[in-house]
Order: C-alpha cells, then structure tokens, then sequence
C-alpha cells in the first residue's frame, strides 16, 4: 500500500496514544475535555486517511459526520458544566 | 508484520488501555470522558473492519450521546466512586461467567466457512441477486448518473440494502427502541433533583488521583 | 500522474501528521491548562489542513475534494469555536493560568 498513508496513520494513532495519556493523567476536568477534543480531531483524520488507504473514499461521510458531533458533544459538555444542568437558558 | 497488521495491534491495545484506565479511576468524569473515547476507538477499529455503517452508529451513539448523558447523570449523583473492599467472589464470578462465554463462541464458525449456516442458507443466495439485479427499464437513461443507477433496488452498498430495504422493518424497530431508550433517560434525569451550580466548589482542578496501575 | 500524486503525497500528508504529533506531544509535556491548548490548537489546524489538502490531490474525483474541503472547513469553523468555549468555561470558574513570574513551576500532571 502507499508508504505515506501508512506513516501518516501510524502518526494520527501516536497522537491519539498522546491524548489518551494526558485524558487519563490532567488534573483538571478541562484537562479531559481538552484531550478528548483532540482525539476527536484525530479520529476525522485517521478515518479520512483510512479511506483513502483502503481504497474506498466512501468513508469520509463518516468523517464529516464526526467532525460535527464532535463540535456539538464538547459544547454540551461545556454547557453542562456552566449550567450544572443540560436545559437551555443562562444563570 | 504488514502495516495493516500493525495498525490493528496498535488500535486493539488502545482499546484496551482505556479499557484498563476506565475500570482503575475512580473520578467519574474523567471515566466519562474516556467512555467516549473508547467509543470513538470502536468506530475507528469497526471502520478498519470494513463496516462503515456500524461505526457510524458507534461515533453517533457512542462518542456524542451516550458520552452527554453519562455527564447529565453525574449531575445528580456523586462525582467521585467511593472506594469498594476487594471480593474473591466477585473475581470468581466474573471469571467464571467469561469463561463460559468464550467457551460459547468456539462453536461459532470460522470466518468466510463455506459450511457456515449465513452461507449455505438459500436466502443469502435470494438477497444478493435481488440487490445487484440490473433494472430492465429506460435502456435510453445514462447510465451511471446516480451512484445507484441500473439496480433494482437503487442502493449502490449490499449492506445498506438489505439493512434499509429488505429487512426495513427491523431497523424501523431498532429506531424506534433507541428513541424510546433516549426518552426514556431524558425524562428520568429530569424529574432527579439537580445540584445547584456552584462554581467555587464544584469546578475547581481536582487533586491528582492515582493514575492507573500505581 | 501517479509520481506527482505520490511526490504530493509525501510533500503534504507526512509533514500533516508529524505536525498532530508535535501537537499530541505538546500535549503532554507543557505545564498547565492554558499552554496544552496552544499545542492542541496545532493539531487543529496546521496537522489537519496539511492531511486533508494532501488527500485532496490524491482524490479519484471532483466529489472527494469536495467533501475533503467541506471537512476541512467544518473543522476550522468548530475547533476555535470550542477552544475559546473551553478557554471561557475554565476561567470564569477561576481556574487561574501560570504566570511567567510565578515562584513554583506548577507542572500538573506530568508523567511521573
């Protein structure tokens, strides 16, 4: 298969490798978030990659599709932790 | 080792130390947290199997709902797990269990079995000729304007043919359980009785717990 | 056309993902909160924007490059959406930076 795919899969997997250490270690909540932003992130590559290695460009619906949950699932959780609460509405 | 094999080595031991990270914290946030990463692992481990519609299902279900209503629960209940006393029973138990179900799967035939009861069946045979039958009607209509020109059936992936045409009744069913599960959580954490927001206590850095395996 | 597709091929993605690295390590070794988001904002951009403009000249067709660049815009109107949401949540709720004059390293949740 096509040597830069390869590498540039081995190299989004050692990213997520990274953000899954510090989402277990950070201290703090934000942290967390943060780390599971990035592997968020990392995940619409490897898939867009992975579509490509495969051979099947089919994938990247997948991949837009993810990139738009993960967007909406970090805000939730920002919210939640703002309002103490998932219901609309500021305090 | 070919790459694909490296890759599938490398996903299936993330999968397993998140797992392994999962079960020693005892923040629950933080396991929230990793629940939803271990879910996109599983849509990126079930995509490298060559099955995009369950990993579909997995990002959607897994990383973002499942993930939000985990974090509304902790809401009402304790962010912390307090510590439990270590059981032999339960280790027997669990063991016990496990093994007879990986005892159970010995009896499942091998992957691609020419003898296995999906191949032999005579419907298997029905499905896959009536999803790739080539339509006899519009010999003047281009061909290959749509991706799902020229089939009988218009989806151009067998999967997706028999999941959304000819078993369309199951998935209907499976919409409508999923929904009903989600509605049902909803209303659950609704009537539970919310901690009021209190940012001095609530979401201020937490000491640094035991990492996993200290 | 296969050679300047591969010679693209390397020029793009390779750089795209040794950049999600730089980014994942960054990750790791920066002392506190508000420098971690410097590192993973490069992953958010520059590692994301290299991989996906690399994939686009290796499309088989006009449709995946446009997908590939409705990612990529997906991901450069969210990612700095959500990173000042976090930015936002975490300091009103006072969690306080590391200043340059600070006495104590601070290091939170280093490797030990």
């Amino acid at each position: 298969m096509k040597g830069y795919l390869a590498i540039a899969l081995l190299g989004i997997l050692v990213t997520m490798t990274l953000a899954l250490v510090r989402a277990t270690l950070g201290p703090s909540v934000y942290d967390r978030i943060l780390a599971v932003n990035t592997f968020g992130t990392a995940t619409v590559l490897f898939i867009a990659v992975l579509g490509f290695f495969t051979g099947r460009p089919d994938f990247l619906d997948l991949a837009l599709l993810y990139a738009l949950l993960n967007f909406i699932g970090t805000i939730a959780i920002l919210k939640y932790f703002k309002c103490g609460s998932l219901a609309a509405g500021e305090d | 080792m070919s790459g694909e094999q490296l890759i599938d080595i490398v996903l299936l031991t993330l999968l397993a130390s998140t797992a392994i990270a999962i079960a020693r914290l005892r923040n629950l946030l933080a396991t929230a947290m990793l629940t939803g990463i271990f879910s996109l692992l599983g849509a990126c481990w079930m995509l490298f199997l060559d099955a995009p519609d369950v990993a579909f299902t997995e990002a959607a279900v897994g990383a973002g709902m499942s993930t939000i209503l985990i974090l509304a629960t902790l809401c009402v209940v304790n962010a912390e797990e307090k510590p439990s006393r270590e059981s032999p029973i339960a280790l027997v138990a669990v063991l016990l269990t496990g093994g007879v179900l990986v005892y159970g799967t010995l009896d499942m035939p091998s992957y691609g079995d020419p003898d296995a009861p999906a191949t032999t069946s005579p419907i298997t045979r029905i499905y896959l000729d009536s999803a790739n039958a080539p339509s006899e009607q519009e010999e003047g209509h281009a061909a290959g304007s749509n991706p799902g020109d020229g089939f009988v059936v218009g989806i151009p992936n067998t999967v997706t043919t028999v999941l959304a045409s000819f078993r369309g009744y199951d998935t209907m069913g499976e919409t409508a359980v999923i929904f009903t599960a989600g509605l049902g959580v909803l209303m659950v954490l609704a009537g539970a009785r919310h901690r009021r927001p209190d940012p001095s206590m609530e979401i201020e850095p937490e000491p640094v717990d035991e990492g996993p395996g200290k | 056309m296969d050679a300047v597709r591969e010679l693209l091929g390397w020029l793009w993605i390779v750089p795209g993902a040794t950049f999600c690295v730089i980014g994942g390590i960054g990750l790791l070794r920066f002392p506190e909160f508000y420098s971690r988001m410097h590192a993973a904002g490069v992953t958010d951009t520059l590692g994301a924007a290299l991989v996906l403009i690399g994939l686009m000249f290796q499309s088989p067709d006009w449709t995946v490059a446009v997908k590939l660049a409705l990612i990529l815009f997906f991901l450069y109107v969210t990612s700095p959406t959500a990173a000042h949401a976090l930015i936002h949540a975490a300091h009103t709720t006072g969690h306080e930076p590391l200043l340059a004059d600070d006495p104590a390293p601070a290091h939170e949740g280093d490797i030990p």
